[in-house]
This record gives structure tokens, sequence and C-alpha cells, in this order.
């Protein structure tokens, strides 16, 4: 499924605002037809590394290629491939939400009539409210519609469900699971509701302090952590536990919670039945994996 | 192919997927011969991305349960009989295992735990052969 060359590729990306190291030397391909989760805490650089890739910031050093093109000199031809929707987004305000559709729309021969009619009616949006009055859910939800109307073949998504509410919420992923049966498209989304994000992404990307910690895909990332409990048979556990990579271990008489990295259930069985114990796995959430990658490295 | 996803269990999507498919595969619920939902049909219908259905195909293929037919799809594959005890003995092993050491927490003694299990496998036994 993956063909041709990445769709963006940066090659030892740096950026600096004053003191701050925004982004620490980055190396990443994104792949066509992947949903990508951009992960990491506030100011770990995630909205800086966004904006490189569609030329809204430049490197200070390394190179970034967005279809093939460096992104200091992208085009209208490649800007109109790729759909944007941020968090503080600026839309005209005085417009109403009809007008303002209208005007985007006539920008793309490719937009989705039919996608829009669709849209409107199953967010409820008013299209007769003042653009400058809406609400921020509401205002999201424009800035969504006006990213997407148009198929764009690389979306990008910078916290973009954050004003939502939750059924709302549910809608638009589903929705861009519908934009993703299409292997032409790729889609980022950055977000810090990770149980958001877990429902969609099949690649994960972590960030912390301007550096890319995890570049992987969802399911390795799922499998890379295993968290299981112990329980003796016959007495309390020996003091030493032979797991490998132990992340965290809490022991209590004849029981044991103990999480390892790069083991398989196969192998934890065959131990504990070596110790003559019950074992017992539990999958990790996102959020709790995450926080293991953060707080480890 | 009748599939339930949770998506929040943690479990990877693409293991929900094998699991249920091979289960499916077992008990007969997908007989040889019938053919599989192609990816796309089945993403769409999951709602999930397709390379996670694709992934799911490729591992049920590399286990011999499913088999490709170069431009027509995926179908159930004849399993051969040696390869088919194994799959059930380790489907069956890890259930028999947790009932195992549940009886040994509880302090049941092995006859007695060998006649619960006869008596659930009797009862269902029993129910299946009046419906026959």
């Amino acid at each position: 499924m993956k063909n041709g060359n990445p769709i963006v590729q940066m090659r030892s990306v740096s950026k600096r605002f004053g003191e701050i190291q925004a982004l620490d030397n980055i190396d990443l391909d994104i792949q066509r037809g992947e949903i990508i989760g951009l992960l990491g805490a506030n100011g770990s650089g995630k909205s800086t590394l966004l904006r490189h890739i569609i030329g809204l910031y430049l490197a200070d050093e390394g190179r970034c290629l967005t279809f093939d093109t460096d992104a200091a000199e992208l085009t209208p031809k490649e800007l109109g491939r790729i759909g944007y929707v941020h968090q503080e987004g600026e839309l005209l305000e005085w417009m109403k939400v009809e007008q303002l559709i209208r005007y985007v729309s006539a920008y793309y021969k490719t937009w989705n009539h039919q996608l829009e009619e669709k849209y409107i009616a199953d967010f409820d949006i008013s299209l007769t409210d003042r653009v400058g009055l809406l609400s921020p859910g509401q205002r999201q939800k424009v800035a969504i519609l006006l990213a997407i109307g148009f198929e764009p073949e690389l979306l990008i998504l910078d916290e973009p469900a954050s004003a939502l509410d939750p059924i709302a919420r549910g809608q638009f992923l589903d929705l861009l699971l519908g934009i993703i049966q299409d292997e032409n498209h790729t889609i980022i989304i950055s977000s810090h509701i990770l149980s958001d994000v877990e429902k969609v992404v099949d690649h994960t990307l972590i960030m912390r302090k301007g550096a890319i910690l995890r570049d992987c895909s969802f399911d390795s990332l799922r499998e890379e952590f295993i968290r299981f409990t112990l329980s003796s048979l016959n007495g309390p556990l020996p003091a030493e536990l032979p797991f490998a990579n132990t992340v965290s271990c809490e022991k209590s008489g004849g029981r044991a919670i103990i999480t390892v990295q790069n083991d398989t259930q196969e192998m934890l069985e065959a131990k504990a039945r070596e110790l003559n114990c019950e074992i017992e796995f539990r999958p990790l959430s996102l959020e709790e994996i995450y926080k293991i990658v953060v707080s480890r490295e | 192919m009748l599939l339930e996803i949770d998506y929040h269990s943690g479990v990877p999507i693409y293991r929900q997927v094998i699991r249920q498919i091979r289960q499916q595969i077992m008990t007969d619920g997908l007989k040889e011969g019938d053919q599989l939902e192609t990816v796309r049909e089945l993403a769409a219908r999951l709602k999930v991305n397709p390379m996670t259905i694709s992934k799911a195909y490729s591992f049920l293929e590399a286990e011999g349960l499913v088999e490709r037919r170069r431009g027509v799809g995926l179908f159930a594959a004849k399993v051969k009989k040696g390869h088919l005890d194994q799959i059930k003995a380790k489907l069956l092993d890890n259930i028999v295992n947790k009932a195992a050491i549940t009886a040994i927490q509880l302090g049941v003694s092995q006859d007695e735990a060998v006649e619960f299990f006869k008596k659930h496998y009797n009862e269902y036994n029993a129910k299946n052969r009046r419906q026959k």
C-alpha cells in the first residue's frame, strides 16, 4: 500500500525561538495512507512540527520536503492538496457561515458538495450565523469543514477536537475513518486527548522537548509494554523475579503487578508456569503507554 | 462475518480480528471455501484503518487458515488435520490452564475439578444432540 516517496520528508530539522529549542534535529518520513497520531505535552513542539510541513515556519537547519517540494517553496498547486486545521484558526469573522463556505470552496476545483451537505447536516451547522459570533465548538466545526471539503491528500489537524463535545468528537473521528478508507489520503492528528486518537491512528509519533521519542506503528507501541498480575499458587513469591526489562513492579506477599518491555505473552506465561504462578494480562491504554514512554527517556 | 471490535480494550485491533476469524474458522462458522470480505469492505464496515485489516489477513494467511486466490480474494482454507489439532489444542490449553489454576487456588481436588468439567461438557453436548 505504500507507494512512491514519503509524502513528507524531514532531515535534521532544527528550529529555535530565542532561548527555546522548539525542534531538535528532527528526522521524519510520513508515508501515504497513514493516520498518524502526534502526541506530546503542551510545548513539546507538536504545532511547530506541523507548521514546518506546510512552510508556515522555516527550519533554521535541515530540510523539509512536502510532496517532494521544499516546504519554503510550496506553491498553490501543492498547498491546494493540504488541509490544515489549527487551534487559533483565523476565519473571516464578518462573513456568515454560508458565505464563508462559498468563498473558500470557490478556490478548489475538487470541492465535494455532497460531502459539504452531509457534513452540515451531521454536525448541525447553522449557515446563517455570523462567523465571528460562533461558539468555539461551532467555529471548530466550520474550520474542519473548510479543511476537508476539497478532499486534501494531506490533512493536518492540530488539536482539532479540543472544543467539540463528546458526541461531535465521536462523529468527527468516524468522519476521519471515512476519509482514510481511500488509501490516497494521509492524516496527521495532534491531540492530547489520547482516548480520541486511540481509535483511529495506525502510526504514532511521541514528542518531548522538540525531539521525537517514538516513531512507530501504533500496534507495535501497543505491544511494546505488557502489564500483568502474578499470583503464586503456594506461598510468597521469590525475592528475585526472573523478568528482564522490568518497567515497574509492585509486590506484596504472593502477588505482584509487573510491567515489562519487549516481551511476549507466550514467554511470560512459560515463566509464570515455572514459578508456579497464575498470570493475568491487562492491556495498557494509550495514556498509560504514553506516560511510560515519556517518563523513561 | 460477524465481528465485534472493542476500540478501548487496549488489545490491538488486528489481534481482535485475527482471534475472532480464527475462532469462526475453527468452529465452522466459516467453512472451507467460504470467501472473506475484502479488506476495503471489512475496514469500512468496522470503521477501522484498511491497513489494520490487511495486516490481520496476512497473519491468518501465514497461519494457513485462509488462502489467497489471485485476483479473486481470500477464502477459508482447507487446514491439514495435524495443524488443525495443534490450533485446537492451543485454544483449549489457554482456557483449561486458567480453570486448573483457579481450582488449585480454591483448593478443589483434581477429581472434583474433572467432575465439574464433565458436568458442563455433558450438559452442552446433550443439548446439541437434541437439536440435531
